[in-house]
């Protein structure tokens, strides 16, 4: 599979979802699909990837990766809101802070290591959300 | 179709359903529903067919509210669970009450931090209720151990009454549009001056259907210098409250639970205050059947000593059959059920999860 032609990056698959993005180019999204259909990849280059925990994938169709181009971890998040506000809402309160046990990593980093909700985002960059870890 | 017992058990674990002929000599058990996630509050509702509700108040990833339209078989979780607005500040921490409303599909929750809901859809979306949750009082509650909980929500015609630990009694009489507290005779043995507006650590309220000005409320009672402020009475929708303690073992408690054809009839579980466990570590339920004004202890079935478990305020409960039996789950995951209306106990379950919440019900 090419990833270099825009449209030639789209393949569906059942483990990976993209978010409708704000910040995508016009070309992102396959000229064939309507634009209110949820998207489904395998890889695309230019795209971040967001893996999604066993235990929060009902809230998105059962995607095990989400991708997207948001620029930010905040951009990200609200991306998250607007296409699956169910999975949102696991991940962030009410005031849009993260829940205090869910983790969100950059790569290999925490974000609170980076800039937080400031942290940028670049293509390539996988986003892990975890549970933190509790027991006793 | 024969009638069956149903019991909602909110655990630290997950919901779990025991169901059981109305002759109640065995209960299955099913469940956990939510497995692995803390049940605060659940509700049997059988306007119409009957809807099962529960809490889901998970540590990682918020609150949910399950919901069952075949009798506790399997649950789903609603469309949406009460949130605060986004301006507001303010975010859920648990899910402590789920009552019926006017409607029959109309639900209200009381949560933490102390702030009430509605939804008219059951249970899909919900409103925040604007006169409680904003009320000028809310930003000066404070938690108590449990948190900062809007645990009681009863309903009486046009009026509503809320119980908020640690708030105090809060009372609507235009349908829940605004509320004031009404806490006169309720003290706070915790302040210097026990009888305030508001702010009393309230532990449950209770009431009958049939005599609609009275209440009976467990509050957090157990100070020496304050005697007789955990179990009080009103006889006039809340107004105004007096003790009714005397001849208890000790005024701290959580539930407090009326008989369902006995107005009269009121049952309480008193704690010592010191280690939340029943006075000399045997248990007993203890009931009055004249509103409060004398006693008994009802203890057959139980152990004798040794037994140093809670029962939280949400986790006793009546049926409403002739001969009606009380039930309580334990902080040690034990449930118990006392036969005609407590006087035979017998342990219906010995392993479960601590038990936050049962509730019974006749379907």
């Amino acid at each position: 599979m090419s990833v270099d032609g825009e449209e030639d990056a789209w393949e569906t698959t059942e483990s990976c979802q993209t978010l409708p993005d704000v910040q995508r180019s016009p070309h992102a999204r396959p000229p064939w699909l309507d634009e209110s259909a949820p998207l489904l990849m395998t890889t695309r280059a230019a795209t971040i990837t967001v893996l999604v925990p066993g235990m929060l994938r009902h809230y998105c169709g059962g995607a095990a990766e989400l991708s997207t181009d948001a620029t930010t971890m905040k951009a990200m998040l609200d991306e998250l809101e607007r296409q699956y506000p169910a999975l949102h809402r696991s991940i962030c309160d009410e005031t849009g802070a993260v829940r205090r046990h869910v983790n969100l990593f950059v790569n290999k980093h925490h974000m609170r290591e980076r800039n937080g909700l400031d942290t940028p985002l670049a293509g390539g960059d996988v986003v892990t959300i975890l549970p933190a870890v509790s027991g006793g | 179709m024969a009638k069956r017992v149903l019991l909602c058990i909110g655990t630290k674990k997950g919901l779990f359903v025991a169901e059981a002929p109305a002759a109640r000599r065995r209960f299955a058990l099913r469940g956990p529903f939510g497995a692995g996630v803390a049940v605060y509050s659940a509700l049997i509702d059988r306007r119409g067919t009957p809807r099962l509700y529960a809490s889901s108040c998970n540590a990682y990833f918020g609150m949910k509210i399950l919901r069952s339209t075949d009798l506790g078989k399997k649950f789903k979780e609603t469309a949406a669970a009460p949130a605060f607005p986004k301006e507001d500040g303010r975010a859920l921490a648990n899910i402590w009450s789920l009552e019926p409303g006017a409607d029959k599909k109309e639900l209200w929750c009381g949560v933490e931090p102390a702030a009430l809901f509605r939804s008219r859809d059951g249970g899909d979306s919900w409103e925040m209720v604007s006169g409680i949750s904003n009320h000028a009082h809310a930003r000066q509650w404070h938690p108590g151990n449990g948190g900062l909980c809007m645990h009681t929500i009863l309903r009486e015609g046009s009026r509503v009454h809320l119980g908020i630990s640690t708030g105090g009694h809060y009372m609507s009489e235009d349908g829940g549009e605004t509320f004031a507290p009404a806490n006169s005779g309720v003290g706070a043995g915790f302040l210097p001056d026990p009888y305030v507006e508001f702010g009393q650590c309230v532990h449950k309220i209770a009431r009958h259907p049939d005599v609609p000005g009275r209440l009976y409320m467990q509050n957090h009672g157990g100070f020496p210098e304050h005697p007789g402020v955990g179990v009080l009475r009103s006889d006039d929708h809340g107004k105004t409250w007096r003790s009714i303690a005397k001849g208890l073992p000790s005024d701290f408690g959580f539930p407090i639970v009326v008989h369902p054809h006995e107005p009269d009839t009121v049952y309480v579980l008193p704690l010592a205050p010191q280690t939340r466990s029943c006075p000399d570590a045997a248990p007993a339920v203890w009931r009055s059947e004249n509103g409060g004004n004398s006693w008994n202890r009802l203890a057959r079935g139980f152990p004798k000593k040794e037994s140093y478990f809670t029962v939280l305020r949400d986790a006793m409960d009546i049926d409403e059959l002739a001969s009606p039996a009380l039930y309580f789950g334990t902080t040690t995951g034990q449930l118990w059920m006392g036969r005609d209306g407590g006087e035979q106990w017998e342990c219906l379950f010995d392993s479960l999860p601590p038990v936050n919440c049962v509730k019974v019900a006749v379907v």
